[in-house]
């Protein structure tokens, strides 16, 4: 999983940017809060003066915010928004939302149709399976349900008796919104429960019989597991008859010798996990050694995106170029390194051993020994002293997370003498840093890493919780599409509101490709331009790199329209929530990673400051609009 | 009908309060040039539904609005609730503006067809209500079995309104209209769907709430109904007002004078009818009184309520009989 810009910052850092406050969410927020009252205002005001007049009309616009505030938020109860809730509840429930939770249980058992068995990394693929199919399938009921269930109540005229008792129109958007979220919420818990033993159930297994045992000269055990799901351990156990296997597709498991020599085989472990990283910061150097903020680029051509992390200030065109995090490389041979500094190695959190965990990329420019992988090495290193461990080799496991162990005693050098060395001790500065120094050991070959790619693990949280946590991002996500549904349907009928929500679902989720085909218009870069441009390239079939072929004046009128367009969408995909960076908690369930606390706490406060905003369009198209009309 | 037409759209007469007024609330709806024009989606005029009505309710009087279908009534009802906005003009209810929803506090509303949730029962609609009136738990459990009493639904209260029947939903729509023990009720057709024993019991319970204090406002087109339980009636037709005033007046034939008697035989009325001719009046009819159907339809299911399995087939249809010429029901004038 390679982690982007935005992944690192903390909450504090994600909402103010300090010293780039042009990018925070607060200046987002705080922008779509303005424009929301701005646009409210200016369009109430166009309703009431077309309906009163306009000097009227500012009166009827006054006397609705004076109402809000002065008579409808005081005067919002509890007793009517429960009462609301329960209804629209009920309302739900007697719709057969209830269903999806068996459509969910159908596709599980079904699940052995498509999930394919022989994959290398089962874990990942059942967790993301579960996820998507939830997340997918909770967000089309979300859309359902909140769309229609208003305007039916128009409709059906049973909105008559409610707004005809003293209910406000706040409680009334409150009552729907919660009402959905609960129901939504009754849906997720089963379906989360459900996952969880899809997957755990799913990966349980174990290997009976063990084959090619012998005995090793140092008085232990080595030998090869059965081959069952498509795979088989090789182990080796001690004198005392204990060991473990190797991992294959992202497990192994405990072998024991039993009394009668018989072998014993545990159940898989290390495949469901939620590893906590402790990421580090990273420089390069170049093979002069010479420090680099950014290593080698062996010519993977730069993708475009990231640019949802820059915020505001993308938008109105501060900030430039990608943002998306690329892997650096590291020259073999010479003095290139990458060094990660991390802060918080203390004995406290360690312990015994460091537990770090590489996932590192090859490339070759030469074929080399094609049977081996490359080699490359590890060195501890205090942060500003010249003392350093010696070398630990190892050889790349590409795509792969290979968990290793640094030890606590190590041989190394202190300026010139060779010594052994205590981590906590001699290398760890005083503020409770360390530099682990990754170098390339084959002559002009590389090694491609990011600043996610070598990260220390402290601990490990609970697989159970980490499934959980994805799920409230589910639940975050269903909320969000619950409060645009419910705000859509204050105004439009039923269909239109679903489709309303719909397309801001759908321009959510494509909104980086949007801010990419912005960024190629504002850099001049042939990329296929923007919708028309496109449409007659796809007619004239031409390439979408090359210039575009039509007479001049033509091409200029298609550009402007298309740039109109473009910035248009722009400006709309930014105002609407970061749906991918939402799904994308999935990944860190699949990939083993601890949902971070703050990435949660983001997401949670973007979707309380989008249901804010939902909530108080609802409530002013509400008051404005005839009931009975 | 000869009406008396002194009593015109600006009827002024404070005499006619039934009731004496609380001095805050001398009127409870009060509607200035109320004018109601619908539109379509362009801006069109499509309708207009209501011109210039001016009217005044005032506390403990039944205030009926009288009018053929499309006549604004419906209009004139929902733009005091404020589930429309008038095109000009202005409502007041309880002094306060039409579209406030704390006036709600204080109004009971039965909708033209009762529009209720139809997978709830009837006890769990009225607890709805009651929780949206913000009442305390004891509170709606006494208000919810006072008024299912009321509303004669014991038998039915555990079912869902989808299995009810017509008049057993108005029934239901009539109680929750009076969960908040409103100060006025509206009622837009209030005895459509209901049998004639029904229609006689919202009659009564009309009546019952005005003598508790209350004010009704109800629109109908039945007007038997109307005669029975109104005050005064404004009469609507194409969204004007036609005439407004007491039923009595409207209803009054100044010159013609109706003599109740009897045990007299046909010499007597010969007699009658010759003072009538010496005093230069003229004797239009003198006849045996027809009973409504009505009438004869609540006696034959009261006798049978209280002889159950007993019937009176010479009597009733001689009192078919007598019936048939005039069915006084009024289901269309």
């Amino acid at each position: 999983m390679n982690l982007q810009l935005d992944d690192f910052w903390s909450f504090y850092e994600w909402f103010f940017r300090p010293g780039a406050f042009l990018e925070s969410a607060a200046l987002k927020g705080i922008v779509l809060g303005v424009l929301g009252i701005v646009l409210g205002l200016v369009v109430g005001y166009v309703i009431s003066s077309s309906r009163y007049g306009s000097g009227e009309g500012f009166f009827a616009v006054a006397r609705a915010v004076r109402d809000l505030f002065r008579f409808d938020l005081p005067g919002t109860r509890i007793r009517r928004i429960v009462a609301l809730a329960r209804l629209a509840f009920k309302e739900a429930i007697r719709r057969k939302v209830l269903y999806v939770v068996g459509l969910f249980v159908v596709l599980l058992l079904l699940a052995g149709w498509y999930l394919n068995p022989q994959s290398d990394d089962p874990a990942r693929l059942y967790i993301s399976f579960v996820l998507t199919a939830t997340n997918y399938l909770v967000l089309a009921l979300a859309l359902f349900i909140s769309a229609f269930s208003l305007p039916e109540d128009i409709k059906n005229k049973t909105l008559y008796t409610i707004v005809t008792k003293p209910v406000r129109a706040t409680e009334i958007v409150l009552g729907r919104m919660l009402g959905f979220v609960a129901m939504g919420t009754v849906i997720l818990v089963p379906m989360g429960l459900l996952s969880y033993l899809f997957v755990t159930r799913g990966l349980d297994h174990t290997h009976a019989e063990v084959a090619d045992v012998r005995e090793l000269a140092s008085g232990g055990f080595e030998g090869e597991t059965d081959y069952t799901r498509f795979h088989s351990h090789h182990f080796e156990l001690n004198e005392d008859g204990e060991g473990v296997t190797d991992m294959v597709r992202g497990h192994r498991h405990v072998v024991t010798k039993n009394a009668d020599g018989s072998f014993r085989v545990g159940r898989p472990q290390g495949a469901l996990r939620a590893r906590v990283p402790s990421y580090g910061s990273l420089v390069f150097r170049d093979r002069s050694g010479n420090l680099q903020e950014e290593g080698i680029d062996v010519g993977n051509e730069r993708l475009a995106g990231g640019y949802g992390s820059a915020g505001i200030a993308r938008l109105i065109g501060v900030a430039h170029g990608t943002r998306k995090i690329e892997h650096g490389y590291v020259e073999g041979g010479g003095l290139g390194t990458a060094e990660y500094t991390f802060s918080g190695v203390t004995k406290d959190r360690y312990g015994s051993s460091i537990p770090v965990d590489l996932s590192l990329r090859a490339y070759r420019s030469y074929k080399g020994n094609i049977e081996k992988g490359i080699r490359g090495s590890i060195t501890m290193k205090h942060p500003s002293k010249p003392i350093e461990s010696n070398p630990i080799g190892f050889t790349v496991n590409e795509y792969e997370v290979d968990q290793k162990f640094l030890p606590i005693e190590v041989e190394g050098t202190n300026g010139n003498k060779t010594e052994m060395l205590n981590v906590f001790e001699d290398l760890v500065d005083e503020k409770g840093r360390m530099t682990i120094v990754v170098r390339c050991l084959d002559d002009s070959q590389y090694l491609g890493m990011t600043p996610a790619s070598v990260y220390l693990r402290p601990t490990d949280h609970s697989f159970a919780w980490n499934l959980a946590k994805a799920y409230m991002s589910i639940w975050l996500q269903m909320t969000m599409v619950t409060a645009f549904g419910v705000m859509f349907s204050t105004f439009l009928t039923g269909p239109v509101a679903m489709v309303a929500t719909a397309v801001c679902v759908l321009l959510g989720f494509s909104a980086e490709q949007v801010y990419d085909t912005r960024h190629y218009i504002d850099a001049g870069i042939e990329r296929g331009g923007g919708p028309i441009e496109s449409m007659v390239r796809l007619l004239k079939q031409d390439a979408m790199t090359t210039q575009l072929d039509v007479d001049t004046v033509a091409a200029k009128v298609i550009k402007t329209a298309d740039a109109g367009i473009v910035y248009t969408l722009d400006a709309i995909a930014t105002a609407l929530p970061n749906l991918p960076k939402m799904v994308n908690t999935a990944e860190f369930a699949a990939s083993g990673f601890d949902i971070f606390g703050a990435l949660l706490a983001r997401h949670a406060v973007a979707t309380l400051g989008y249901v804010l905003f939902a909530f108080l369009i609802s409530y002013f198209t509400l008051k404005a609009r005839e009931i009975a009309a | 009908m000869d009406t008396d037409n002194s009593t015109a759209v600006a009827e002024t007469s404070e005499d006619s309060t039934p009731t004496t007024a609380k001095s805050s609330d001398s009127v409870v709806i009060e509607t200035r040039n109320l004018s109601k024009i619908y539109r379509d989606f362009w801006g069109r005029k499509k309708v207009h539904a209501l011109k210039s009505l001016d009217i005044e309710v005032r506390p403990g009087e039944i205030f009926g609005l009288l009018g053929p279908n499309g006549s604004g009534k419906s209009t004139t009802i929902k733009l005091i609730l404020g589930l429309l906005f008038p095109t000009s003009g202005r409502v007041l209810v309880f002094d306060q503006d039409a579209s406030e929803t704390r006036k709600n506090e204080r109004i009971g509303y039965l909708p033209e067809e009762s529009y209720l949730y139809k997978f709830l029962t009837a006890e769990e609609t009225l607890d709805f209500y009651g929780r949206l009136f913000d009442l305390s738990a004891a509170e709606r459990r006494d208000r919810v079995k006072q008024l299912i009493e009321l509303v004669g639904l014991q038998g039915a209260k555990h079912r869902q309104l989808k299995e009810y029947s017509k008049g057993m939903t108005r029934r239901v729509g009539l109680a929750q209209a009076l969960i908040n023990d409103p100060d006025l009720i509206l009622l837009d057709e209030p005895t459509t769907g209901l049998d004639p024993i029904g229609t006689r019991e919202m009659k009564d319970l009309v009546l019952g709430l005005r003598d508790r204090g209350k004010t009704v406002l109800l629109c109908s087109h039945q007007l038997a109904d109307v005669q029975d339980v109104c005050d005064r009636v404004a009469i609507l037709h194409q969204g004007e007002l036609k005439e407004l005033g007491r039923v009595s007046d409207l209803l009054k034939v100044q010159d013609v004078t109706e003599v109740h008697a009897t045990g007299l035989d046909d010499a007597a009325k010969a007699e009658i009818a010759e003072v009538i001719a010496r005093h230069g009046g003229k004797l239009e009819s003198i006849d045996n009184p027809t009973a409504t159907m009505e009438d004869l339809f609540l006696n034959i299911v009261r006798e049978s309520e209280a002889r159950p399995g007993a019937r009176r087939v010479s009597q009733s249809a001689e009192a078919n009989d007598a019936a048939s010429g005039s069915s006084s029901d009024g289901d269309q004038a």
